[in-house]
């Protein structure tokens, strides 16, 4: 069984249909890219796997529990986090602050909870910044804040939802490395980006999502040479 | 470590000195605490989690009518009767709140409901006969009889006062240190980003709710016994809400001494500047709108905000947020 199945699913905005009949699955221990056009619809689907947006038709399940209707903390509890893909930090508060409403997600304990958001904070590379307030952290702080929040809460199934856009190439490597580190801790993965060289590199399968519709989905290799992804992205020839 | 002394040493004074104070100045230090109580009971759910309740003379009425009530016709000690109307208005409360979390209220639009719930009740007393209607209701007996919270002299209710505000900083500290506090702080910045970290933004909401109504609604319990007199206008009115949201945003939303730092700046000023300018109906109410207005552009996170800024520490409420 899957960690997670998407089933055939559609949400329509009124007479926009932003996710049509997409099926998905994702096993534990993996790690699967998400990659489309701007406007595909990828945001959509995590909305959708995080209980943001309920779907018009068709069906998510969770460790083969269905998602939907339930709320977002619920479906976190259950073991599936998110990022989001414009930073949401709590501006006002510090990083440790930050993490440790992730960690409140599996204890009660305050001592608890700053202890786990701690070790986040250091694994995640932020152990320094843990008395800044987020407003003051630089956008790849963020990023990586918004990830530790996430894992805070102790997920299997990480989304990732553009953690490196707007990033450096030397950032973008670290996050790379740090995305390795969090599947080696036995946490799956669902990433979307735009960065082609990281996604790449990281999936081990990969889903193009056009207008969408599913229109490939396969190993990196056989998915960049596929002719409807490049068209797709390149736009059709005249 | 300086903090900490200067706390203590006011502790002292607040405990020893009001003996040997004028009669008018121990008013104004009652004053002083039931604002700096009501505004941190406000304070949990406006500073905290961010819901800007306009609304709260709903519970502050609820806990005045309700001991009140029981005390005078079925003879109901208020003591036990304020614990009632805490009881009844933090029911209260949960019903506005569920209402008006469950459809998403957000911001000014919650703000607006918490109002409207408040002149509801407002007018609902108003035309009910056997709550008094607009004239209200008088606490006659002014024997002195601690067992019923009627005193002789302003000093018992005084201490009663103080102990009530220094229970209600003691309650905000430990909701500030727990996962409750944590929680809403998190909703605060950012409901969706605190749902999808896991908080239950739904069930934190509604525990601050029926937290700072119960609190709210003892407040007015006070007020019934202290005053002897209550009417539809004082307790339901908005200007009982906007006490107590005041104190907390001058001295601090969301900080745990600032509702009564902010009540120990604001009453005085209210006070000194009626007493300044007598026979100008008007101008007083006036003055007090520019000290408002004055604080809150200059500092905008309150007080507390501005005191801690100068150490390094994160001043925590914008007071007015641009929403998008």
């Amino acid at each position: 069984m899957s960690l997670l199945e998407i089933d055939s699913v559609t949400k329509r905005f009124g007479g926009l249909t932003a996710v049509s009949r997409f099926s998905l699955g994702v096993g534990a221990g993996e790690i699967v890219g998400l990659i489309g056009p701007n406007g595909a619809g990828k945001t959509t689907v995590f909305h959708l796997l995080s209980g943001f947006h309920a779907p018009t038709e068709g069906a998510i399940r969770f460790k083969g529990v269905s998602v939907i209707g339930a709320k977002p903390h619920e479906i976190c509890r259950r073991g599936l986090a998110r990022t989001f893909q414009i930073v949401q930090p709590f501006v006002n508060l510090t990083a440790l602050e930050n993490v440790m409403v992730g960690a409140f997600n599996r204890t009660d304990d305050v001592a608890a909870a700053r202890k786990r958001a701690l070790e986040v904070l250091e694994f995640v590379g932020l152990g320094a910044r843990r008395d800044a307030l987020a407003r003051e952290l630089t956008l790849p702080d963020r990023k990586r804040l918004e990830m530790a929040r996430g894992l805070a809460t102790q997920p299997e199934l990480l989304l990732l939802d553009e953690v490196m856009s707007g990033l450096n190439p030397t950032e973008i490597e670290a996050i790379i490395g740090l995305i390795r580190r969090i599947h080696t801790q036995g946490v799956s993965l669902l990433i979307i980006e735009h960065v082609m060289r990281a996604i790449m590199a990281l999936s081990q399968r990969i889903v193009v999502l056009h207008h969408g519709e599913k229109i490939a989905e396969g190993a990196p290799a056989e998915v960049a040479r596929d002719a409807k992804v490049v068209e797709a992205y390149l736009g059709e020839e005249s | 470590m300086a903090a900490e002394a200067l706390g203590g040493l006011a502790l002292g004074v607040l405990l020893v000195a009001p003996p040997f104070l004028p009669p008018y100045f121990l008013e104004i230090l009652i004053s002083v605490m039931l604002f700096g109580y009501l505004g941190a009971a406000w304070n949990i759910l406006g500073g905290y989690a961010g819901q800007f309740s306009f609304g709260h003379a709903a519970y502050f009425g609820i806990g005045a009518y309700t001991s009140t009530l029981l005390f005078l016709r079925l003879g109901v000690t208020p003591w036990l009767g304020m614990l009632a109307g805490g009881a009844l208005a933090a029911l209260f409360g949960l019903f506005a709140g569920y209402l008006s979390f469950r459809y998403g209220l957000r911001g000014p639009y919650f703000s607006l409901v918490t109002l409207a719930f408040a002149e509801m009740l407002r007018v609902v007393a108003v035309n009910t006969k056997a709550v008094g209607s607009s004239i209200g209701l008088v606490i006659p007996s002014r024997e002195a009889a601690p067992v019923n919270f009627i005193f002789a002299g302003k000093l018992p209710y005084y201490y009663v006062i103080l102990a009530m505000a220094l229970g209600a900083v003691w309650i905000t500290r430990l909701v500030a240190r727990s996962k409750l506090g944590y929680s809403l702080l998190a909703i605060r910045e950012n409901e969706d980003a605190a749902e999808a970290a896991g908080v239950d933004a739904l069930g934190m909401k509604l525990r601050a709710m029926a937290l700072s109504s119960f609190l709210t609604a003892l407040g007015g319990s006070f007020y019934a016994q202290y005053f002897a007199y209550i009417d539809p206008t004082i307790t339901f009115g908005p200007s009982v809400s906007i006490q107590g949201l005041l104190q907390a945003i001058v001295g601090g939303a969301g900080t745990v001494l600032g509702p009564l730092i902010g009540a120990f700046v604001l009453t005085p000023v209210s006070e000194l500047s009626r007493a300044a300018i007598r026979g100008r109906a008007g101008v007083d109410v006036m003055l007090y709108g520019l000290a408002l207005i004055l604080v809150i552009s200059f500092l905008p996170q309150g007080i507390m905000g501005w005191a801690r800024k100068g150490r390094g520490h994160p001043a925590r409420v914008p007071l007015i947020r641009r929403r998008r």
